[in-house]
């Protein structure tokens, strides 16, 4: 097993009124975090917990006031903008609340995209996209623009966006808070399945119930400190690839 | 490369009221461009032809000595036998005809009043054979023959000022070559109307017979070359100026643009005044397009925080904006140049008239010629400002903090 997210006593403080020097708001305090690859865990709190800030933080596209991240052992504080733009692009997924499709795209369009700025070839391209839109079950609506999807729809489509170019890591920012009760579900299903499958790494971030109930490991926040970091069944193997029990993840995870 | 394009082609029509609202502007002043730059054109090509054919010719050649010193006596630097030199020029490539000109003046009598006159003494045959014809406003034309009288055509504003019409007798002096006084009595055969109010106010012509009877010589001032096309002046010249070197006198070739001063002043006035536009047009599309691309851009503000959270490089989207702005430049070149040579051919077909500038006399075409080198330099012009305008936004759009970005409502 190895540590694919490492969080180490990092904070992060947002100044009032731009005012930069004084009247500082701290959204995350000192938290520390790892995670192994392989694991299917959420991150919940209540509203303004600082749920999406940890995931920004994570996802390299917001730093840390202090500590340090380490996403795969590179510690992100020492990178370069570019050199960051380009450890986004090859190792890390992104699923969004609100989807954030681009319009103009049709569903493959969308998900071939971050092979495109990995300058994949355009025939590995189309193989990729179609299997992962069949990932998705989304094969036949490949050609239909989003606004021609259903909410559902189109966050299975961010997800294989997300999965497209098997990144180390997938990060999903609230990402059944827009949708009803079935695509919820239904989406929670194809996240965890993909977990399953194909071993991939998802740290998403919730206050539903309902996702929580099908997750193995969770991180709950509040006012911007990690309250609590269980396992829900320890017992359940996580990652039939890897292997492992939750037990030996959290232990590894909090040693 | 191919996916870049087209996410770039179908983000300018994301919005198709305003870029319908955006082409509109851009087209518009293509539109603009093409037809004041087209109507420029036509002026200053119609004032060309009109000043080659008034007499000035395509190329004439005079004697060195011409240039280099004034005339003690009347034609003492002309052309000598100028027959042979004429000669000589007809038989070079693209030559038309060659008409002799003797250039004079002197004063005009009607008895009871005296007046200056500019002369021009030519021979008609050849003048017309070139088709330079005056403009008569009554009368004919001098005959290539005359019988008895001697026949003039004088300008509009000198028969009015001599009281005089079609038939009527002048008499005119000029000092002879010489330096004595002589004197010849004119019958009116025609009046003209040169289109210049103070040239119809001296003008003269006789044949050139006449002329070198008054002045008792047999020299020419120039010679003037009419060519088959104005185009292919400089090849006629080129063509011929080794045919002048063996003359007894030293000759000099002159082409219309160095003799035509007026026409240069006009044709430097319109540039002027269509670079004026051009400029005007420029910053036009240059401001309104800041405006709308930095609507655009805020509107996109999420979609880019995605790509960049993606791990688009920022130079990308830097890219996509000024990509995107090209593309509606060269959408809004073509509405442009689609729209302004129909708008011309609408024009030219109505047969519109303006009304005389000052110092003409007679109203002038509207009409609008279709250039392609004018719809190369528009569509330039609106296409760089659009790309131009777009830089600033584009790099605001790259520089957006990811995470604000996909916070932005």
């Amino acid at each position: 097993m190895s540590e694919i997210v490492s969080v180490e006593a990092v904070t992060r403080s947002f100044p009032l009124n731009h005012d930069k020097t004084r009247n500082l708001v701290s959204a995350l305090n000192h938290a520390t975090l790892r995670v192994q690859a392989g694991e299917f865990l959420a991150i919940s709190g209540p509203s303004g917990s600082g749920k999406t800030t940890l995931l920004n933080l994570i996802g390299c596209i917001d730093k840390p006031t202090s500590g340090r991240i380490l996403i795969d052992g590179v510690d992100t504080s020492r990178l370069s903008p570019s050199a960051l733009t380009k450890l986004r692009r090859e190792k890390i997924g992104f699923v969004f609340q609100t989807f954030n499709l681009i319009p103009v795209f049709t569903a493959a369009e969308n998900v071939e995209y971050p092979l495109l700025i990995q300058g994949v070839s355009s025939r590995e391209r189309r193989e990729r996209v179609a299997e992962a839109l069949a990932e998705v079950g989304l094969s036949a609506r490949a050609n239909h623009r989003p606004d021609l999807l259903s909410g559902g729809e189109r966050q299975r489509v961010a997800v294989a966006r997300a999965i497209v170019h098997r990144p180390a890591l997938v990060l999903a920012d609230e990402p059944t808070a827009n949708l009803d009760t079935h695509n919820a579900t239904q989406l929670i299903d194809l996240m965890h399945g993909l977990n399953q499958r194909l071993g991939l790494t998802f740290l998403f971030s919730t206050h539903d119930a309902r996702l929580l109930e099908h997750t193995e490991r969770i991180v709950r926040l509040c006012d911007g400190t990690i309250q609590s970091d269980s396992l829900t069944n320890p017992h359940i193997e996580f990652n039939p690839n890897q292997g492992g029990t939750h037990g030996q993840v959290l232990a590894a995870s909090l040693s | 490369m191919g996916k870049f394009l087209l996410l770039a082609f179908r983000n300018v029509f994301r919005n198709r009221r305003r870029t319908i609202m955006t082409l509109l502007m851009v087209g518009g002043g293509v539109t603009g461009l093409l037809l004041s730059g087209g109507f420029f054109a036509f002026m200053v090509d119609g004032l060309r032809e009109h000043t080659i054919k008034e007499g000035l010719g395509h190329l004439q050649i005079f004697t060195a000595e011409h240039f280099r010193r004034d005339e003690v006596r009347v034609l003492d630097t002309g052309i000598e036998n100028w027959q042979q030199v004429a000669a000589t020029i007809q038989a070079g490539p693209h030559i038309r005809g060659v008409a002799p000109r003797i250039e004079f003046y002197g004063m005009v009598s009607n008895g009871s009043k005296s007046s200056v006159f500019v002369g021009s003494a030519v021979d008609p045959a050849a003048e017309s054979s070139l088709g330079f014809t005056p403009r008569l406003s009554s009368g004919t034309d001098l005959s290539p023959k005359p019988s008895g009288e001697v026949e003039a055509i004088i300008g509009s504003g000198l028969a009015k000022s001599m009281n005089v019409k079609v038939g009527d007798g002048l008499t005119i002096l000029a000092v002879t070559s010489d330096g004595a006084l002589n004197g010849v009595d004119v019958q009116i055969a025609g009046i003209v109307k040169t289109g210049y109010d103070e040239m119809d106010a001296r003008y003269l012509r006789v044949t050139l017979a006449s002329a070198q009877r008054l002045l008792q010589s047999d020299r020419v001032t120039n010679l003037v070359v009419g060519l088959d096309s104005t185009a292919n002046t400089d090849a006629a010249a080129a063509a011929l100026a080794p045919r002048l070197q063996g003359l007894p006198q030293q000759m000099v070739l002159k082409k219309w643009i160095d003799l035509a001063t007026y026409y240069l002043q006009v044709r430097n006035m319109f540039f002027g005044i269509f670079l004026f536009l051009g400029v005007i047009v420029f910053f036009m599309v240059l401001m309104a397009s800041v405006n709308t691309l930095l609507m655009a851009m805020f509107e996109r503000t999420r979609e880019i925080g995605t790509m960049l959270a993606m791990g688009t490089p920022r130079l990308w989207i830097v890219a996509l904006f000024i990509l995107e702005a090209t593309l509606t430049g060269c959408l809004g070149a073509i509405a442009g140049v689609l729209s302004g040579n129909l708008l011309g051919s609408i024009i030219n077909a109505s047969g519109l008239h303006m009304p005389p500038p000052p110092g003409l006399t007679v109203p002038i075409d509207f009409h609008v010629l279709h250039i392609p080198a004018l719809m190369i330099a528009s569509s330039f012009i609106v296409v760089f400002s659009l790309a131009l305008a777009s830089i600033f936004p584009a790099i605001r759009a790259s520089r957006l903090q990811i995470a604000e970005a996909l916070a932005h409502v």
